[in-house]
């Protein structure tokens, strides 16, 4: 619980009274004052107010009346004020306390940051990416998308909220928690029941990324996007320092800040979703297209750290559609039929224990995702090969996983899904607007 | 007549001030023998050098010093009346005063020579089509001029070299010094060049790559050739400015068609519809010479693309669903994204069966696109 800043006015004030003798000691036991005093006397919320009213379940918490409905939240006896005279008048007698506020269930829809909202049939053509996304929402797996300026990575990625199910209950309480004590998004009204979707301009400090800011240690976007999706347009641009600071969450799915004022954990439990030019062009990858000196190619690669580039499991190119390839295909699915294939899917995780395919063991595959014996030897293949490391055959093994969950695929995992996986974890040289000679 | 020892000396410590350019360098050289020119900007009293500054980079220099260096090196000095000089550099207005060149320059000599070039960033029906060109030509007796920049230049190298029986020897023109491999991975090639055959430069050793350097580079390019065939080309760059060098001498220019899609085939096509020869094999790259050099033709040894016969070609032997990827992908690279829509398959199927081409070779995959093999 935070022991500095605006939100003690209204106890040291409370204090003060009760020292001075206009109020009396045991009118306040039992309660909790939380809230900023204006010069005025008006009563003002705080960032957090959620945060600690949990702590404070159990006593009378009285807040600022901007906080009553996030104090709410925590369930507890919640009291609302306006100004410093009200909290006394009430404290004393004079007025009576209300009955303790409630919330009712929030509407269904995401609290801030959330995507503009967009259907995926919206989006024409662009089948692999619209796979990728699936499987990404699916079963949790990273995606990288790769393609030139114009192509509609981002359109893309703003659709893929649509498609992830609603959260958890204890998902959707940490979340609410978390965006609640970070204060920056306004004054939370209602539990969080949508993912959130954050997405950082490629300007921000690693401290914006990854929190600890102020004395108070608000968390930063990847907290704030817990549950939900953290979109990076533009990763080559980003500073490496905020990119590396990625990796120890990815992994972990919390956050650890330290600050001289102290440490504090922060779960961080994010579907990254990224997109970047191929080279400084942007029409790199595909040979003969590209105008970059290979310097400048390989030195726009080399911005990303290979650990990071190993947690894509999807990578992707995203070309501009060619109007002449989509004449005489019907309309694309909407988000609403991928949204249901996703749930089913992501029903079959649930029963192997785990929210999502991407937090499979390892050691657990051969159980949960038994290759058939030509998916084994094409496997064996890119392993021998050198195409594929041992650790890249897990993630692929997962990703085949999921593929094959939503096709409804039996127990068993086939070639197809593992060749599908094996093309969409794609390669590294993608990135690099290859060369072929 | 070979030029004095003095003359080689003088002409390879005027190439090595700093500060000299090839057009700098000519002028210097106007109506001055070597020697004479070196002792009047050592002097200070050379009209071509009115700001005085080759007299301050001149100062303390000796020019047998810097001649011994160079033949340290491994490098020759060719001034116009050396024995070395390449003939069809005579007369040329844009010929280099001074040529150091890096094995034997003589090749040249008696031989028709053909450029091939191209651009860098070709795709791998332009490598293939340079290297047959550049293997085709040597066999049949044509020196192969290039550039040994990446893509097109390496690829024609790379096939000179394979030739058997190698009829004549590669002659590479760079734009660096003779010291100064770039770009660096083609040290081997580059070596290789200059053992069976010549690489020829007008900088001084050390003297680094810099985007002025290569245009001057191409117009020595296209001086040497009797044929300049472009391969692959995207709609301006350098190999433009070979094609340019090689008009204003009214030199032939040939051109390999390509794709209309493929924007590395963008130039070579343009070259085309602006009536440039079309080159499909080295038969018609020879067939052009005759016609350019008079007197009969070369015949090629071999090494020209003929279709296999039907039933042996791979994608005769494909089932249904592979024959239906198979039509949907095209001879240059096509972004599976189409493949996809094209054959409208899941793309597990799709990869699945692109797994399987590829690995029989039938199909190249790249990132996110698929060739024809």
């Amino acid at each position: 619980m935070r022991k500095g800043g605006s939100g003690l006015d209204l106890p040291i004030a409370i204090g003060v009274l009760v020292a001075s003798g206009v109020l009396d000691a045991e009118a306040v036991a039992g309660h909790a004052f939380v809230g900023e005093l204006g010069l005025d006397g008006s009563l003002r919320g705080i960032p957090g107010a959620l945060v600690l009213a949990e702590a404070l379940v159990g006593l009378r918490v009285v807040v600022a009346e901007e906080n009553g409905v996030e104090a709410a939240l925590a369930g507890g006896d919640c009291q609302t004020a306006a100004t410093l005279a009200d909290v006394e008048a009430r404290c004393s007698g004079r007025l009576p306390w209300s009955s303790p506020l409630t919330v009712a269930p929030g509407p269904k829809h995401g609290l801030c940051g959330t995507a503009v909202a967009g259907d995926l049939a919206d989006v024409r053509g662009q089948r692999v990416a619209r796979r990728a996304l699936e499987l990404a929402a699916t079963g949790g797996h990273h995606l990288l998308m790769v393609g030139p300026p114009g192509a509609g990575k981002t359109l893309l990625a703003n659709r893929l909220p649509g498609i992830l199910p609603d959260l958890d209950a204890e998902t959707s309480r940490t979340a609410t928690r978390i965006h609640s004590a970070s204060g920056a998004a306004g004054v939370t009204t209602e539990l969080l029941h949508r993912p959130p979707f954050r997405a950082p301009h490629h300007g921000l400090s690693a401290v914006a990324m990854i929190g600890g800011r102020s004395a108070a240690l608000r968390p930063g976007e990847i907290g704030l996007a817990h549950g939900g999706v953290l979109f990076l347009d533009e990763l080559g641009e980003f500073p490496t320092a905020v990119l590396d600071a990625l990796r120890q969450p990815l992994e972990d799915g919390v956050v650890r800040v330290s600050r001289s004022q102290g440490s504090s954990i922060c779960p961080a439990r994010f579907l990254l979703i990224a997109a970047m030019n191929p080279c400084p062009c942007g029409e790199g990858g595909v040979p003969g297209a590209c105008r970059c000196s290979s310097g400048a190619r390989s030195r726009y690669a080399r911005r990303l750290s290979g650990p990071l580039l190993d947690r894509f499991d999807l990578t992707v190119r995203v070309d501009r559609p060619e109007p002449a390839e989509l004449v005489g295909t019907g309309p694309e699915e909407s988000t609403a039929v991928v949204a249901a294939r996703v749930a089913a899917a992501r029903k079959r995780a649930r029963d192997r224990g785990v929210r999502a395919n991407a937090e499979l063991d390892a050691s657990c595959l051969d159980d949960v995702a038994p290759l058939d014996p030509r998916a084994a030897a094409l496997l064996e293949r890119h392993v021998r090969t050198g195409r594929l490391s041992a650790r890249g055959l897990h993630r692929v093994r997962r990703l085949a996983r999921t593929a094959a969950d939503l096709d409804g695929a039996g127990r068993t995992v086939g070639p197809a899904h593992v060749a599908e996986a094996l093309f969409l974890r794609g390669s590294r040289s993608a990135l690099l607007g290859e060369e072929v000679r | 007549m070979s030029p004095s020892t003095v003359d080689l000396a003088s002409a390879a410590a005027l190439v090595d001030l700093p500060g000299m350019t090839p057009v700098r360098l000519a002028r210097l050289l106007d109506g001055f023998s070597p020697g004479l020119a070196w002792r009047a900007v050592a002097a200070g009293t050379h009209p071509a050098d009115r700001g005085r500054r080759f007299a301050v980079n001149a100062r303390g220099v000796e020019p047998v010093e810097v001649a011994r260096r160079y033949a340290a090196a491994g490098v020759q000095i060719l001034l116009p009346d050396s024995l070395g000089y390449p003939a069809a550099l005579i007369g040329d207005p844009g010929a280099p005063a001074v040529l150091c060149s890096s094995g034997d320059p003589s090749v040249l000599a008696a031989r028709p020579a053909v450029a091939v070039v191209g651009t860098r960033s070709a795709t791998r029906y332009g490598v293939r089509v340079a290297s047959d060109l550049g293997r085709g030509l040597t066999e049949a007796g044509v020196v192969v001029v290039s550039g040994l920049a990446k893509g097109i230049d390496a690829a024609a190298h790379a096939g000179a070299l394979s030739a058997t029986p190698a009829s004549a020897p590669p002659v590479a023109v760079v734009g660096t010094g003779l010291d100064v491999v770039y770009p660096n991975e083609h040290r081997l090639l580059w070596e290789q060049v200059a053992s069976v055959g010549a690489v020829l430069s007008e900088a001084a050793l050390g003297t680094p790559p810099h985007p002025r350097v290569f245009p001057a580079r191409n117009r020595i390019i296209a001086a040497l050739s009797d044929i300049v065939v472009v391969v692959e080309c995207h709609g301006r760059g350098g190999s433009l400015h070979t094609v340019e060098a090689a008009a204003r001498r009214s030199i032939p220019v040939g051109a390999v068609p390509g794709a209309v899609h493929s924007p590395a085939s963008r130039g070579t096509n343009g070259l085309l519809v602006d009536g440039c020869m079309p080159i499909r094999d080295v038969d018609d790259v020879l067939t052009a010479l005759a016609l350019a050099r008079g007197g009969a033709p070369l015949t090629a040894t071999g090494g020209t693309w003929r279709d296999p016969p039907e039933g042996d070609r791979p994608e005769h032997r494909l089932d249904r669903v592979e024959r239906i990827v198979w039509d949907a992908v095209d001879d240059v690279a096509t972004p599976v994204e189409t493949v996809l829509l094209r054959t409208n398959l899941s793309l597990s199927s799709l990869a699945d069966v692109g797994e399987a081409l590829a690995d029989r070779g039938i199909l190249v995959a790249g990132a996110g696109w698929w060739a024809r093999a």
